[in-house]
């Protein structure tokens, strides 16, 4: 049985076949070492007949890389190396010195790679110490890192560096109609002002941060002109936004693709869950007794829980019809009553945010609390929701793996719910409960009085709301997690053992960060900095977490596959971008913009601009754009894709399909090679028993 | 390459360089390491390549190897004898082929020999009992010792024969997401 682990295009070098006991004549420095039966199987055997006879440069350093890659004993390789040393011909100075500068430039290339991803060193020793689960965590966290960066350069290279380039001049691109009281917009504040007052601004965004690049009201509705060159500045800003959305889901979607990848390799959560734990579950690195002891219960559980799903498949299959009915209406009732909770918690977080909104004039500390109020109820429900629900899930009895992944969605639809709580609040009292013709919104058809500059205050609430997570995050790190390790570790008593050190638990970590991901998605069109906070909240967040684990943490006990996954982090990410899309068409679509301020007012809605604009393009541009958004082009298009996509769903069956055939070829070929076996077998016994009576005969 | 050590010659660590994943820095540090385990049998100079060998037991006293449940077959696979005695040569070659450089490939046939414990090239029922029961340290009864072994047969073997060969292991570990980063030693 022969086997090829080298890789095709380097080049064979030698022959691997596995030892079975059958030294060659080639073996010239086996023979020197004592010949025992495990020697000789334990290391290949090599063929010195196919040596490099290939000169190019190119070629050369590759056999130098294969030969470390080589699964022969120590003292083989370097005889190998010195064989091929001798091969190598005698070549002029000028080509030894190009070897050695491609040599040291393929070094250079590795150091680099290594050097300008961010946090690689970190990031392995994690993994080396708490397993892969962890790790992806920390992983989506980088990428979530530089994805908010890359969006801040977008956003400041086209929206912020025009503003501050343009600011003083420009053309005014609409003319002021509109009712005076509507215009009325005026932040700064007044007389003078307490200094403990610039703390409280910079924690909610009010006073001398409201007219700031911050937020949209400091934006120009105007026309940058510099000579021959003009920048529509309301439509950069409209586009911005909507290229920062695309861009972020075609991010998503790439980075989705490779997890697939790897998920449809490795053939799901389900598959070869037993022969991985036995093969692969045990960490080599894994240093210390309290170490190996936690992963010695770790692989114990696992088993233990795939043993239990097997014991609790069989337990459901032999329920008889009546218990099922019992069961099934049990697991119906705990549904809905989760569903009462999240509408419960969607009740107070409603409730909060009118009550913050109505005493939004106070001042002091207690003005801050209310302000902070609707954050306040949103981190509690948080908090609470899915301590009940995980009470809930021991009366349902799933299997453990489907009680978890019901556990995390529950968690994840209370995230987002609570998000969109809070924004419906904010819409009724900026529309007047959707009557834009009665009431307060009768005049410029939103809330005036209240909300001189709406965008600007939905900005703030999402700039709260990102503060506040932030500083709770750090708040529990320091006032929980690092008092909770001294307790454990300094006061030797029954209940500091039990309660035990900080478990780090992904899933729920992994949600805090898409929960952030979210808010400052929605947050983006009205608060075009907020990627910048969030890229230093979660940079500052990277190195928090980091120290909180290695001091405080433990490994977590029970880890699920499933759940750990990178695809599934990007599945719950993505849908918390639709939410943030809808918002941001809506907003696009149906308020109309604030008269006060930003680049949008006397426009009816915000996508108006564009309408606009767009008659101010040549006629054979426009001509074009139409045909594109015309019938003629789209129709077409639509069917073109969807034949690709046919096309590449019958691919994929075919290589499922040729999966499957394979598979089967292979039993049968080993039912031909043990059919075979025992042929050879018999065939030998026949020929010995005549031989053994001849060799009595002679007797 | 220190000019100043003479634990080696430039030519020996240009050739451990190129054989193994390591650096001369790492290399000498290995040296060190070894040294340690026997300073009295392991001699300071390795010009002239001396066949001296460290026995079993006294490597798997290393920090890194001491809480391994396999560490015995480990330390056996690299040997050249097959008895856990290991030269200089084999120790580095077993420290390359467990680091982090170290490719999928050459790991996947290293995994393999140790985990054949009979060194049959074929891991079969008994071998994975006694992988199991070094892994859990006797946790689990004897009946859920064999119905894992059983089920892990069942996933693992492609032709049938109750037994996995190395193509099949090599198929299973192609699965596996963890693999790589598990089956490593940091030193």
């Amino acid at each position: 049985m022969a086997s090829d682990p080298q890789k095709q295009g380097s080049g064979k070098l030698y022959d691997y076949t596995e030892g079975n006991g059958y030294p060659g004549d080639q073996q010239a420095l086996r023979l020197r070492r004592i010949s025992s039966p495990a020697s000789s199987q334990n290391y290949p055997q090599f063929n010195w007949s196919s040596a490099p006879s290939e000169e190019d440069e190119n070629g050369n350093s590759e056999p130098h890389r294969d030969l470390r890659s080589a699964p022969l004993p120590m003292a083989l390789k370097r005889a190998i190396r010195q064989v091929q040393q001798m091969h190598v011909p005698v070549v002029s100075s000028v080509e030894s010195w190009k070897r050695k500068k491609t040599k040291s430039l393929h070094k250079l290339k590795d150091n680099a790679r290594g050097f300008l991803t961010l946090w690689n060193k970190s990031l392995q020793k994690i993994g080396g110490n708490f397993g892969g689960g962890v790790q992806s965590y920390f992983l989506f966290l980088r990428f979530l890192v530089v994805l908010n960066f890359v969006s801040f350069l977008l956003i400041a290279g086209f929206v912020l560096i025009p503003n501050i380039v343009f600011r003083s001049d420009g053309t005014s691109l609409a003319n002021s109609t509109g009712p005076e009281k509507c215009m009325e917009y005026d932040p700064n504040p007044q007389g003078l002002v307490v200094f403990y007052k610039y703390f409280l601004d910079l924690l909610s965004g009010t006073g001398f941060m409201e007219y700031s690049y911050l937020f949209y009201g400091y934006y120009n509705n105007t026309l940058g002109e510099d000579r021959n060159f003009s920048y529509n500045i309301p439509l950069a800003y409209l586009f911005t936004v909507v290229f920062y959305f695309i861009f972020c889901l075609i991010c998503i979607i790439a980075r989705m693709g490779t997890a697939a990848r790897v998920a449809v390799a490795t053939g799901g959560s389900t598959v070869a869950n037993y022969s991985m734990i036995v093969f692969t579950g045990w960490d080599y690195g894994c240093l210390g007794g309290k170490a190996t002891k936690l992963k010695q219960n770790n692989i114990h559980y696992r088993l233990q829980v795939d043993l239990e799903e097997e014991r609790i498949k069989k337990q459901a299959a032999a329920l008889t019809s009546c218990q099922k009915v019992v069961l099934y209406s049990l697991r119906v009732l705990m549904f809905l009553i989760s569903c009462g909770l999240i509408g419960a918690a969607f009740y107070c977080i409603f409730l909060a945010t009118n009550f913050s909104q109505q005493r939004s004039g106070e001042q002091g500390i207690l003005g801050l609390i209310f302000e902070y109020l609707p954050s306040i109820v949103i981190t509690a429900g948080n908090f609470l929701v899915p301590l009940l629900c995980d009470q809930i899930a021991l009366i349902e009895r799933y299997a453990p793996s489907t009680t978890v992944i019901m556990a995390l969605l529950r968690a994840v639809f209370l995230r987002l719910v609570s998000l969109g709580a809070l924004l419906f609040t904010l819409w009724r009292q900026i529309t007047c409960e959707g009557h834009t013709d009665s009431g307060a919104c009768e005049l410029c058809q939103y809330n005036h009085e209240v909300y001189p500059c709406w965008e600007t205050r939905v900005g703030q609430e999402m700039y709260k709301l990102t503060l506040f997570d932030f500083l709770i995050n750090v708040a529990v790190l320091v006032l929980v997690e690092f008092p909770r390790r001294m307790v454990v570790d300094n006061w030797p008593s029954k209940l500091a053992q039990w309660v035990g050190r900080q478990e780090f638990v992904v899933p729920y970590n992994v949600l805090s960060l898409v929960y952030g991901q979210t808010v400052v998605w929605t947050g983006a069109l009205f608060c075009p900095l907020l990627p910048l906070i969030n890229t230093i909240k979660f940079v500052i967040l990277f190195y928090c977490k980091k120290i909180t684990l290695f001091y405080n943490c433990r490994p977590a006990l029970k880890t699920f596959r499933s759940t750990t996954s990178a695809f599934f982090f990007l599945v719950v990410l993505l849908f918390g971008w639709i939410l943030a899309t809808a918002v941001m068409i809506y907003s696009l679509a149906e308020i109309r913009p604030s008269m006060g301020c930003g680049p949008f007012r006397f426009l009816s809605n915000i996508w108006s601009i564009v309408p606009t604009s767009f008659y101010s393009l040549s006629t054979t541009t426009q001509e074009f754009l139409f045909f594109i958004g015309s019938q003629a082009f789209t129709i077409p298009l639509f069917v073109l894709s969807c034949v690709v996509m046919c096309y590449f769903i019958a691919l994929a069956s075919v290589y499922g399909k040729n999966v499957a055939l394979l598979r089967a070829q292979l039993k049968l070929e080993g039912r031909d090679k043990q059919f075979l076996v025992k042929q050879i077998a018999e065939l030998s016994r026949q020929l010995q028993i005549p031989k053994h009576n001849g060799v009595q005969d002679c007797r | 390459m220190g000019n100043k050590q003479t634990t080696f010659t430039d030519e020996q660590l240009e050739a451990y360089q190129d054989c193994t994943f390591f650096t001369c820095k790492e290399i000498l540090r290995l040296h060190s390491r070894y040294r340690e385990l026997a300073p009295h049998l392991v001699p300071l100079d390795y010009t002239n390549n001396p066949d001296i060998k460290v026995p079993l037991t006294l490597i798997i006293t290393m920090p890194e190897l001491k809480e391994n449940p396999f560490r015995e077959r480990i330390v056996e696979t690299f040997s050249e004898d097959g008895q856990g005695n290991l030269s200089f040569n084999d120790f580095v070659d077993m420290f390359s082929a467990l680091c982090e450089t170290s490719p999928r490939e050459l790991k996947t046939i290293y995994a393999f020999k140790i985990y054949d414990f009979n060194r049959d090239n074929f891991i079969c029922k008994e071998d994975l009992q006694k992988t199991l029961n070094k892994l859990t340290k006797g946790e689990l009864t004897p009946e859920e010792v064999a119905l894992v072994c059983d089920k892990a047969i069942e996933e693992a073997d492609l032709d049938g024969d109750s037994k996995l060969s190395f193509s099949d292991f090599e198929n299973m570990i192609s699965k596996a997401p963890d693999f790589l980063s598990n089956f490593h030693i940091r030193i």
